[in-house]
Formats: structure tokens, sequence, C-alpha cells
């Protein structure tokens, strides 16, 4: 409605060009009827969608599950970047022992270094790894006297590079013998069945 | 979205259907996958047992008895095939040999012939082999020194694929029935 309407002249009020009806200003520049209505909500039905999120939820319901089941809390057992395991199929689980890594280079135990493979190989025969010795008779006698009333185990666990040579292998597997470790353990990448890498 | 529809209460004033927001659920959820993922371990490792055989210090307060020696197995490991040789103390009691096939270009080495010649061999001679006997039989591997580790684990693999029950702490369990040890030379 407009003010100053009255006495049969229309046009006379002054503000008559300026003061308009109140009403929705926007977006009246859109020429065509059915697309105003559509972007300035007077349409029939409202532009906003409600998606349905219950397949999303069981989506990461099932997630979640998968990867609680496959979760490690004992973490990552750590394996030198130098090294590349081979794989085997007959295989058990982990246990908790001290680690030997050989590389191409180095024997290290626990990530202190206890050799060389260098060496080993130089002298072309097999041989006590002097320093791999010492360090897991120290470790022995550790464990012995935070268990006294124990029977030791006798467990190491080689993580030995796919490509080093038998005459490494040997000399370190029977220096870890003589080093009171007997039962002796390659690491591998399980291969096939449930869990396996690859 | 998330409700609970208690049905209609017949001109209540209040609509008793209340909606619960998922979003902080959808948003713990979320935040779980992302740490599982992140802490996720992909390559799981595993181990293969040997044994160096090493006798422990003598006990005084038994009788050593002398014992006949047990048939162990020795495995050579040769360049064309693998040689299988049972022997009781210094005699040969029966030999024979598997070709070693062409494993070049192979991602992981398997030496499926060899485990099923070890089987065929173990029910032939084993002597360990009631589910009550708690021992194994033993094998000995001869490898030359420039082989690569790789291949002995490829032995290793075909050696402890045969496997017998043994009852354990009361329990039967499956076990492989060789213990692996090198030969020292």
């Amino acid at each position: 409605m407009s003010i100053g309407a009255g006495r049969g002249h229309k046009h006379k009020d002054p503000h008559a060009h300026t003061i308009h009806q109140p009403g929705a200003r926007l977006l009246r520049g859109v020429k065509l009827h059915f697309v105003y209505k559509k972007v300035a909500g007077h349409g029939a039905r409202s532009v906003n969608e409600s998606l349905n999120l219950i397949p999303f939820i069981d989506f990461l319901l099932v997630t979640v599950i998968f990867l609680l089941m496959s979760f490690s809390a004992s973490g990552e057992i750590t394996v030198d970047q130098n090294i590349k395991l081979p794989g085997a199929e007959n295989v058990e689980t982990v246990i908790e022992a001290p680690m030997v890594a050989v590389n191409g280079n180095q024997v290290l135990v626990d990530g202190h270094l206890a050799g060389s493979t260098r060496a080993i190989e130089d002298l072309g025969r097999m041989q006590k790894v002097d320093e791999l010795f010492d360090l897991l008779k120290r470790k022995r006698e550790m464990w012995k006297s935070f268990h006294p009333n124990k029977p030791f185990p006798g467990v190491c666990i080689l993580q030995v590079d796919e490509n080093v040579p038998a005459l490494v292998v040997k000399s370190v597997f029977q220096t870890a013998a003589y080093a009171g470790y007997p039962n002796i353990s390659f690491m591998v990448k399980k291969r096939g069945g449930p869990g396996g890498g690859f | 979205m998330g409700g609970v529809d208690v049905g209609s209460n017949g001109g209540g004033k209040r609509n008793v259907n209340q909606e619960i927001n998922m979003i902080p659920f959808i948003d713990l959820l979320l935040v779980t996958v992302a740490f599982l993922l992140i802490t996720a371990v992909w390559v799981t490792f595993s181990r293969i047992n040997a044994n160096a055989q090493i006798p422990g210090p003598p006990n005084p307060e038994k009788e050593i008895t002398p014992q006949t020696p047990e048939k162990v197995l020795h495995l050579h490991i040769k360049d064309t095939e693998f040689s299988l040789v049972w022997k009781q103390g210094a005699t040969v009691v029966s030999e024979s040999s598997v070709p070693k096939p062409e494993q070049t270009g192979k991602l992981f080495i398997k030496y499926s012939d060899l485990a099923d010649k070890l089987g065929e061999e173990w029910k032939l001679h084993g002597g360990h082999q009631d589910k009550s006997d708690k021992k194994v039989d033993q094998a000995v591997l001869h490898a030359d020194n420039r082989l690569p580790f790789k291949e002995i684990i490829g032995v290793l693999d075909a050696l402890y694929n045969q496997k017998r029950p043994m009852v354990l702490d009361g329990k039967e369990k499956k076990v492989p029935v060789f213990n692996m040890s090198f030969s020292v030379r």
C-alpha cells in the first residue's frame, strides 16, 4: 500500500515514487518467474535436502570394528631398514627375545653394533663373532640377574637380509648358540594365509 | 537423522518424538578410523625355528647310559638338486634326491617338490611319529657358504611344511615334524 493515495489524484503525492509496499526486494531482477521462485525460496518444494546418514554410519562402524580387530597393542616390531626379509609360509608368531640384525655390512644386537658382515665374508670360513658373543652373553647374564628363579629360555631372533651369504648366517648362528642362545629363530615375512602380508 | 519415535500421543501439545544429533557420533567414528588407520600394522612378521643342538652342561646326578643314535636327516643343498640322506650314527640308512627348480625372477622362493618328498621320507623313516612323543626328528642342513639366505629359508619352509599332531599340556597341536640345525665343518 502506498502513502498519500486519495482525492482522486494518484500521482500528486511527491513521495509516491519512492515509498513502496513492504515485501521482498532481493532477486527481483530474475526475469523468469519459476526460477525466481526457486532461488528466492518461494517454491513449493524446499531446496534443502536432508541426506540419509545411516548407511554412512554403518560403513564407519564396520571399518572401525575391522581396524580394531587387526589393531596390535604391542606395537610394530622394529626391523632394520637395510634388511629385506625373505618370505615363508610355515611360520610361527614372533616372541619377545633379543633381536640380532644382519645386513650386508653390519651385525647389530637391538640396534647396537656387534660385528661386521664384510669381515666374516673376507675371512672365508666360519668364525665366532666376538663383539656379538660379548653382547649376547651380557644380555643373558642380565636376564638371569632379573629372573634368578627361572630357567633361561635361550631364544634369540635373527633378522637376516635375504641376500646375505650362508657363511655369515652360520657364523652368527653358532656365535649366538655359544653365547647361550641355542633356540634361534629366523624372522621372515608371513606369506599367504590369514594376516599374510603378500 | 536419528530419532526416537514413541508413537502418537493423541492430542498432546508437545511432540514426544525427539531427534538425536548424530554429527558428534560421526565425528567420533571418523577420528577413530583415522587413528586406527595411522597406527595400523600392515606387514606381519613371523619366525622360523632352528636349533643349534648344543648340549647343556652334564648333570652329575644322572647316570649316563649309552643310547642307540637316532636317525637324522642330512639335507644337502646342491646347485641342481637336493640330496636327502638318512643316517643312523655313521651308517647311511637311505639316500634320495629331488631336482632343484630354477627360482630366478620369482619374488619368493618355494620348493613344493622338496616339501612333498620330505613328507614322504619322514613317513618312511621318521622316528617320532606318535602323538604322545614330545620329540621331533632332527634335520641337518648342509649349505654352501655362498648360498643366499633366501634359499636357506626356502628349504626351511619346505622342511616345516609337514606337520604332525602332538599332545602338549593336554591339548593336541600340530607341530612341524623336523627340527633344523646347520652342519658345521
